[in-house]
Protein backbone atom coordinates (compact mmCIF):
# COMPACT_ATOMS: atom_id res chain seq x y z
CA UNK A 1 0.00 0.00 0.00
CA UNK A 2 0.94 3.64 -0.48
CA UNK A 3 0.29 6.59 0.65
CA UNK A 4 -2.26 7.37 -2.42
CA UNK A 5 -4.06 3.71 -1.80
CA UNK A 6 -4.46 2.82 1.44
CA UNK A 7 -7.96 1.99 1.87
CA UNK A 8 -8.74 1.76 5.31
CA UNK A 9 -6.35 4.09 7.17
CA UNK A 10 -5.50 3.02 11.15
CA UNK A 11 -7.37 5.28 13.55
CA UNK A 12 -5.41 7.78 15.77
CA UNK A 13 -6.62 5.90 18.56
CA UNK A 14 -5.16 2.28 17.10
CA UNK A 15 -1.62 3.88 16.53
CA UNK A 16 -1.87 5.19 20.14
CA UNK A 17 -2.86 2.43 22.07
CA UNK A 18 -0.26 0.20 19.64
CA UNK A 19 2.31 2.27 20.65
CA UNK A 20 1.52 2.63 24.33
CA UNK A 21 1.25 -1.86 24.56
CA UNK A 22 -2.60 -1.29 25.29
CA UNK A 23 -3.94 -3.75 22.03
CA UNK A 24 -4.65 -7.47 22.65
CA UNK A 25 -1.94 -9.13 20.67
CA UNK A 26 -4.42 -10.00 17.26
CA UNK A 27 -4.87 -6.59 17.36
CA UNK A 28 -1.32 -5.79 17.72
CA UNK A 29 -0.54 -8.12 14.84
CA UNK A 30 -3.39 -6.80 12.94
CA UNK A 31 -1.58 -3.32 13.49
CA UNK A 32 1.93 -4.40 12.69
CA UNK A 33 1.14 -6.30 9.32
CA UNK A 34 -0.77 -3.11 8.02
CA UNK A 35 1.81 -0.23 9.03
CA UNK A 36 4.73 -2.47 7.32
CA UNK A 37 2.87 -2.21 3.83
CA UNK A 38 1.88 0.88 4.55
CA UNK A 39 3.67 4.33 3.87
CA UNK A 40 0.72 6.20 5.05
CA UNK A 41 0.11 4.92 8.45
CA UNK A 42 3.63 4.05 9.02
CA UNK A 43 4.06 7.49 8.83
CA UNK A 44 1.62 8.23 11.05
CA UNK A 45 2.98 6.09 13.65
CA UNK A 46 6.32 7.62 13.36
CA UNK A 47 4.50 11.02 14.30
CA UNK A 48 3.05 9.48 17.53
CA UNK A 49 6.93 8.49 18.38
CA UNK A 50 8.15 11.95 17.48
CA UNK A 51 5.07 13.19 19.96
CA UNK A 52 6.29 10.06 22.71
CA UNK A 53 9.85 11.12 22.35
CA UNK A 54 9.42 14.82 22.93
CA UNK A 55 7.59 14.13 25.48
CA UNK A 56 10.67 11.98 27.41
CA UNK A 57 12.85 14.22 26.43
CA UNK A 58 11.16 17.33 28.53
CA UNK A 59 10.77 15.02 30.98
CA UNK A 60 13.75 13.48 30.96
CA UNK A 61 15.43 17.61 30.99
CA UNK A 62 12.97 18.51 33.57
CA UNK A 63 11.64 21.36 30.59
CA UNK A 64 7.94 21.41 32.00
CA UNK A 65 6.75 22.05 35.23
CA UNK A 66 5.09 18.45 36.71
CA UNK A 67 3.38 16.86 39.38
CA UNK A 68 4.93 14.07 40.55
CA UNK A 69 5.11 11.66 43.44
CA UNK A 70 7.67 10.43 46.01
CA UNK A 71 7.83 6.90 44.25
CA UNK A 72 8.70 9.33 40.89
CA UNK A 73 11.59 10.92 43.50
CA UNK A 74 13.16 7.92 44.66
CA UNK A 75 13.37 6.81 41.16
CA UNK A 76 15.20 10.27 39.84
CA UNK A 77 17.31 9.09 43.01
CA UNK A 78 18.28 5.71 41.74
CA UNK A 79 18.81 6.47 38.30
CA UNK A 80 21.70 9.17 39.88
CA UNK A 81 20.34 12.45 38.74
CA UNK A 82 20.47 15.25 40.91
CA UNK A 83 17.67 16.30 42.84
CA UNK A 84 17.33 19.31 45.41
CA UNK A 85 14.66 18.87 47.67
CA UNK A 86 12.26 21.04 49.57
CA UNK A 87 10.05 20.12 52.41
CA UNK A 88 6.98 22.41 53.62
CA UNK A 89 5.11 21.69 56.34
CA UNK A 90 1.61 23.55 56.04
CA UNK A 91 1.76 27.12 56.16
CA UNK A 92 5.84 26.56 56.09
CA UNK A 93 8.34 28.98 54.01
CA UNK A 94 11.93 27.79 52.86
CA UNK A 95 14.72 29.21 51.41
CA UNK A 96 15.57 27.66 48.02
CA UNK A 97 17.80 28.45 44.83
CA UNK A 98 18.59 26.32 42.24
CA UNK A 99 22.38 25.42 41.33
CA UNK A 100 24.35 24.58 37.79
CA UNK A 101 24.64 20.78 39.00
CA UNK A 102 20.66 20.81 40.16
CA UNK A 103 18.94 18.02 37.18
CA UNK A 104 15.32 18.56 39.50
CA UNK A 105 14.24 21.08 41.99
CA UNK A 106 10.78 19.21 43.73
CA UNK A 107 8.96 21.04 46.50
CA UNK A 108 7.10 18.28 49.03
CA UNK A 109 4.34 20.00 50.48
CA UNK A 110 3.17 18.27 53.34
CA UNK A 111 -0.86 18.63 53.41
CA UNK A 112 -3.46 16.16 55.16
CA UNK A 113 -5.63 14.62 52.48
CA UNK A 114 -7.23 11.98 53.91
CA UNK A 115 -10.91 12.46 52.58
CA UNK A 116 -9.71 15.08 50.09
CA UNK A 117 -11.91 14.41 47.08
CA UNK A 118 -9.99 16.98 44.47
CA UNK A 119 -6.84 19.39 44.98
CA UNK A 120 -6.25 22.38 42.87
CA UNK A 121 -2.88 24.23 43.37
CA UNK A 122 -3.14 28.12 43.47
CA UNK A 123 0.01 30.11 43.25
CA UNK A 124 1.89 33.50 43.02
CA UNK A 125 4.58 35.17 42.12
CA UNK A 126 5.45 38.39 43.56
CA UNK A 127 6.80 39.28 40.00
CA UNK A 128 3.81 38.72 38.46
CA UNK A 129 0.09 39.67 38.20
CA UNK A 130 -2.83 37.40 39.52
CA UNK A 131 -2.51 33.64 40.44
CA UNK A 132 -2.29 30.78 38.37
CA UNK A 133 -4.42 28.04 39.13
CA UNK A 134 -4.32 24.59 38.40
CA UNK A 135 -7.19 22.26 38.79
CA UNK A 136 -7.80 19.09 39.95
CA UNK A 137 -3.98 17.68 40.24
CA UNK A 138 -3.24 14.04 40.90
CA UNK A 139 -2.05 13.04 44.51
CA UNK A 140 -1.97 9.85 46.32
CA UNK A 141 -3.67 10.71 49.61
CA UNK A 142 -1.96 8.27 51.65
CA UNK A 143 1.47 10.13 51.13
CA UNK A 144 0.36 13.18 52.55
CA UNK A 145 1.96 15.34 50.43
CA UNK A 146 1.83 17.11 46.71
CA UNK A 147 5.16 17.32 45.09
CA UNK A 148 5.65 19.57 42.92
CA UNK A 149 8.70 20.18 40.36
CA UNK A 150 8.99 23.59 38.49
CA UNK A 151 10.55 23.43 35.03
CA UNK A 152 14.50 23.59 35.87
CA UNK A 153 14.73 26.37 33.07
CA UNK A 154 12.01 28.78 34.53
CA UNK A 155 13.86 28.17 37.95
CA UNK A 156 17.04 29.22 36.34
CA UNK A 157 15.53 32.27 34.73
CA UNK A 158 13.37 33.82 38.25
CA UNK A 159 14.83 36.36 39.38
CA UNK A 160 15.21 36.71 43.30
CA UNK A 161 11.23 36.24 44.26
CA UNK A 162 8.62 34.87 46.76
CA UNK A 163 6.77 32.12 45.40
CA UNK A 164 2.93 32.19 47.40
CA UNK A 165 1.37 28.24 46.42
CA UNK A 166 -1.92 27.24 47.97
CA UNK A 167 -3.42 23.81 48.21
CA UNK A 168 -7.40 23.95 48.07
CA UNK A 169 -9.47 20.89 48.77
CA UNK A 170 -12.68 21.12 46.54
CA UNK A 171 -15.83 19.48 46.84
CA UNK A 172 -19.59 19.86 46.30
CA UNK A 173 -20.30 22.27 48.75
CA UNK A 174 -16.79 24.75 48.09
CA UNK A 175 -13.52 25.30 48.34
CA UNK A 176 -11.49 25.29 51.74
CA UNK A 177 -7.15 26.05 52.11
CA UNK A 178 -5.48 23.31 52.86
CA UNK A 179 -2.24 24.64 53.38
CA UNK A 180 -0.56 27.71 51.95
CA UNK A 181 3.42 27.60 51.45
CA UNK A 182 5.88 30.33 50.86
CA UNK A 183 9.21 29.63 48.50
CA UNK A 184 11.88 32.48 49.05
CA UNK A 185 13.76 31.98 45.74
CA UNK A 186 17.51 33.12 45.37
CA UNK A 187 19.07 32.43 42.03
CA UNK A 188 22.64 31.13 42.34
CA UNK A 189 25.81 32.51 42.95
CA UNK A 190 28.58 30.58 42.21
CA UNK B 1 19.03 -3.38 -17.95
CA UNK B 2 16.82 -2.31 -15.15
CA UNK B 3 13.96 0.32 -15.93
CA UNK B 4 14.18 3.52 -14.31
CA UNK B 5 13.02 2.94 -10.54
CA UNK B 6 8.88 4.43 -10.88
CA UNK B 7 8.03 7.23 -9.15
CA UNK B 8 7.24 7.13 -5.33
CA UNK B 9 4.10 5.43 -5.59
CA UNK B 10 4.96 2.27 -6.77
CA UNK B 11 3.93 -0.51 -4.90
CA UNK B 12 6.16 -2.72 -2.77
CA UNK B 13 5.13 -5.65 -4.87
CA UNK B 14 6.08 -3.89 -8.28
CA UNK B 15 9.65 -3.69 -7.11
CA UNK B 16 9.84 -7.19 -5.25
CA UNK B 17 8.38 -8.52 -8.32
CA UNK B 18 11.36 -6.40 -9.99
CA UNK B 19 13.90 -8.07 -7.48
CA UNK B 20 12.73 -11.42 -7.65
CA UNK B 21 12.94 -11.66 -11.53
CA UNK B 22 16.24 -10.20 -11.87
CA UNK B 23 17.72 -12.88 -9.79
CA UNK B 24 20.70 -13.76 -12.74
CA UNK B 25 21.88 -9.96 -12.88
CA UNK B 26 20.61 -8.48 -9.40
CA UNK B 27 18.33 -5.34 -10.04
CA UNK B 28 20.28 -3.17 -7.37
CA UNK B 29 18.25 -0.55 -8.10
CA UNK B 30 14.83 -2.30 -6.87
CA UNK B 31 16.48 -3.41 -3.90
CA UNK B 32 17.66 -0.20 -2.88
CA UNK B 33 14.35 1.37 -3.28
CA UNK B 34 12.74 -1.75 -1.66
CA UNK B 35 15.19 -1.02 1.93
CA UNK B 36 14.68 2.71 1.13
CA UNK B 37 10.85 2.05 1.42
CA UNK B 38 10.47 -0.47 4.20
CA UNK B 39 13.37 -0.22 6.56
CA UNK B 40 11.81 2.91 8.70
CA UNK B 41 8.69 0.40 8.78
CA UNK B 42 11.08 -2.12 10.71
CA UNK B 43 12.78 0.41 12.66
CA UNK B 44 8.82 1.08 13.69
CA UNK B 45 8.60 -2.21 14.70
CA UNK B 46 11.78 -2.55 16.33
CA UNK B 47 11.37 0.11 18.29
CA UNK B 48 8.40 -0.96 19.48
CA UNK B 49 9.16 -4.01 20.81
CA UNK B 50 12.96 -3.95 21.27
CA UNK B 51 13.14 0.32 23.06
CA UNK B 52 16.06 1.19 21.58
CA UNK B 53 17.60 2.85 18.51
CA UNK B 54 20.56 0.28 18.52
CA UNK B 55 18.25 -2.99 18.70
CA UNK B 56 15.72 -0.75 16.09
CA UNK B 57 18.81 -0.54 13.75
CA UNK B 58 19.98 -4.28 14.19
CA UNK B 59 16.70 -5.55 13.35
CA UNK B 60 16.08 -3.35 10.05
CA UNK B 61 19.64 -4.75 9.05
CA UNK B 62 18.45 -8.15 8.99
CA UNK B 63 15.10 -8.43 7.97
CA UNK B 64 16.22 -6.56 4.91
CA UNK B 65 19.27 -8.37 4.15
CA UNK B 66 16.86 -11.24 4.78
CA UNK B 67 14.49 -10.19 2.60
CA UNK B 68 16.84 -9.06 -0.49
CA UNK B 69 18.52 -12.88 0.07
CA UNK B 70 14.89 -14.59 -0.42
CA UNK B 71 13.75 -12.38 -3.33
CA UNK B 72 17.34 -13.17 -5.06
CA UNK B 73 16.82 -16.82 -4.61
CA UNK B 74 13.30 -16.91 -5.90
CA UNK B 75 12.28 -17.96 -2.27
CA UNK B 76 8.95 -16.07 -1.95
CA UNK B 77 6.80 -17.76 -4.73
CA UNK B 78 4.09 -14.46 -3.98
CA UNK B 79 6.40 -11.28 -4.29
CA UNK B 80 2.73 -9.45 -3.17
CA UNK B 81 2.72 -11.64 -0.21
CA UNK B 82 6.04 -9.39 0.57
CA UNK B 83 4.28 -7.55 4.04
CA UNK B 84 3.55 -10.98 5.66
CA UNK B 85 6.56 -12.12 4.43
CA UNK B 86 8.55 -8.88 6.12
CA UNK B 87 6.34 -9.03 9.42
CA UNK B 88 6.58 -13.17 9.85
CA UNK B 89 10.85 -11.85 9.70
CA UNK B 90 10.15 -8.91 12.15
CA UNK B 91 8.83 -11.18 14.52
CA UNK B 92 11.13 -13.94 14.10
CA UNK B 93 14.51 -11.87 14.79
CA UNK B 94 12.84 -9.56 17.56
CA UNK B 95 12.71 -13.01 19.24
CA UNK B 96 16.73 -13.85 18.80
CA UNK B 97 17.48 -10.36 19.46
CA UNK B 98 15.78 -11.27 22.69
CA UNK B 99 17.30 -14.04 23.54
CA UNK B 100 20.62 -12.44 22.26
CA UNK B 101 21.15 -14.75 19.42
CA UNK B 102 22.31 -11.87 17.17
CA UNK B 103 24.33 -9.37 18.29
CA UNK B 104 25.05 -6.02 16.90
CA UNK B 105 28.65 -6.56 16.39
CA UNK B 106 28.44 -9.92 15.08
CA UNK B 107 25.96 -8.12 12.12
CA UNK B 108 28.80 -5.36 11.66
CA UNK B 109 31.49 -7.57 11.40
CA UNK B 110 28.93 -9.45 8.82
CA UNK B 111 27.77 -6.46 6.63
CA UNK B 112 30.11 -3.58 7.59
CA UNK B 113 28.20 -0.42 6.20
CA UNK B 114 26.49 -2.07 3.34
CA UNK B 115 23.39 -1.98 5.42
CA UNK B 116 23.56 1.05 7.32
CA UNK B 117 20.86 2.07 8.69
CA UNK B 118 18.96 5.05 7.20
CA UNK B 119 18.63 8.19 9.90
CA UNK B 120 15.57 7.94 12.07
CA UNK B 121 12.62 9.57 10.10
CA UNK B 122 10.18 10.77 12.59
CA UNK B 123 9.25 14.29 11.53
CA UNK B 124 11.10 16.93 14.31
CA UNK B 125 9.00 18.88 16.63
CA UNK B 126 9.63 22.22 17.64
CA UNK B 127 10.68 21.33 21.51
CA UNK B 128 9.84 25.00 22.64
CA UNK B 129 6.56 24.59 21.03
CA UNK B 130 6.03 21.18 22.78
CA UNK B 131 6.64 22.42 26.31
CA UNK B 132 4.13 25.07 25.45
CA UNK B 133 1.95 22.93 24.51
CA UNK B 134 2.12 20.56 27.09
CA UNK B 135 2.07 23.27 29.86
CA UNK B 136 -1.29 24.12 28.31
CA UNK B 137 -3.11 20.50 29.09
CA UNK B 138 -4.86 19.92 32.43
CA UNK B 139 -2.58 18.68 35.01
CA UNK B 140 -3.42 15.63 35.52
CA UNK B 141 -2.70 14.85 31.42
CA UNK B 142 0.49 16.48 31.67
CA UNK B 143 1.46 14.45 34.85
CA UNK B 144 0.47 11.27 33.35
CA UNK B 145 2.25 11.85 29.62
CA UNK B 146 5.08 13.01 31.50
CA UNK B 147 5.06 9.84 33.71
CA UNK B 148 3.86 7.71 31.19
CA UNK B 149 7.01 8.45 28.51
CA UNK B 150 9.73 9.33 31.26
CA UNK B 151 10.24 5.16 31.35
CA UNK B 152 7.52 3.86 29.26
CA UNK B 153 5.24 3.15 32.08
CA UNK B 154 2.21 0.92 31.42
CA UNK B 155 -1.00 2.03 32.12
CA UNK B 156 -0.60 -1.26 35.37
CA UNK B 157 2.40 0.60 36.80
CA UNK B 158 0.70 4.16 36.57
CA UNK B 159 -2.37 3.27 37.84
CA UNK B 160 -1.02 1.69 41.08
CA UNK B 161 1.48 5.33 41.58
CA UNK B 162 -1.30 7.48 41.53
CA UNK B 163 -3.89 5.76 42.56
CA UNK B 164 -6.22 5.80 40.11
CA UNK B 165 -7.51 2.71 37.63
CA UNK B 166 -6.01 1.56 34.72
CA UNK B 167 -9.07 2.35 32.37
CA UNK B 168 -8.62 5.87 33.63
CA UNK B 169 -5.08 6.10 32.92
CA UNK B 170 -5.67 5.10 29.70
CA UNK B 171 -8.50 7.63 28.53
CA UNK B 172 -6.31 10.30 30.63
CA UNK B 173 -3.46 9.72 28.18
CA UNK B 174 -5.06 9.59 25.01
CA UNK B 175 -7.39 12.26 25.85
CA UNK B 176 -4.11 14.31 26.34
CA UNK B 177 -2.05 12.85 23.30
CA UNK B 178 -4.73 14.10 21.16
CA UNK B 179 -4.53 17.24 22.08
CA UNK B 180 -0.72 17.59 22.32
CA UNK B 181 -1.11 16.65 18.59
CA UNK B 182 -3.64 18.75 18.11
CA UNK B 183 -1.91 21.49 19.42
CA UNK B 184 1.51 20.84 18.05
CA UNK B 185 0.32 20.63 14.48
CA UNK B 186 -1.84 23.64 15.12
CA UNK B 187 -4.80 21.98 14.75
CA UNK B 188 -6.50 23.11 18.39
CA UNK B 189 -6.28 26.93 16.84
Amino acid sequence: MTPANCQSPLAWETLLAYWLGELDADGEARTEEHYLGCAQCSHRLEQVVALANGVRTLARGSGVSMIIDDQFVRKLREEGRNVREYRVPPNGSVNCTVTPEDEFVVGRLEVPLAGVQRVDVLTRYDFVEGEQRQEDIPFVAASGAVVICPSIDLLRASPASIWTIRLLAVDDEGERTLGEYTFNHTPHSP
Amino acid sequence: MPSPIPDAAVADATLALRVARASADPDREAEAELCRRLAPRVRLYGLRHLGSEAAAADLMQHVMLTMIERLREGALREPERLTSFVFGVCRMVVLDLKRGHIRRERLLETYGDALAPPEPSEPSLDQTRLASCLERLPERERTVLLLTFYDDMSAEALASELDISQANVRVIRHRGLDRLRQCVTGEAQ
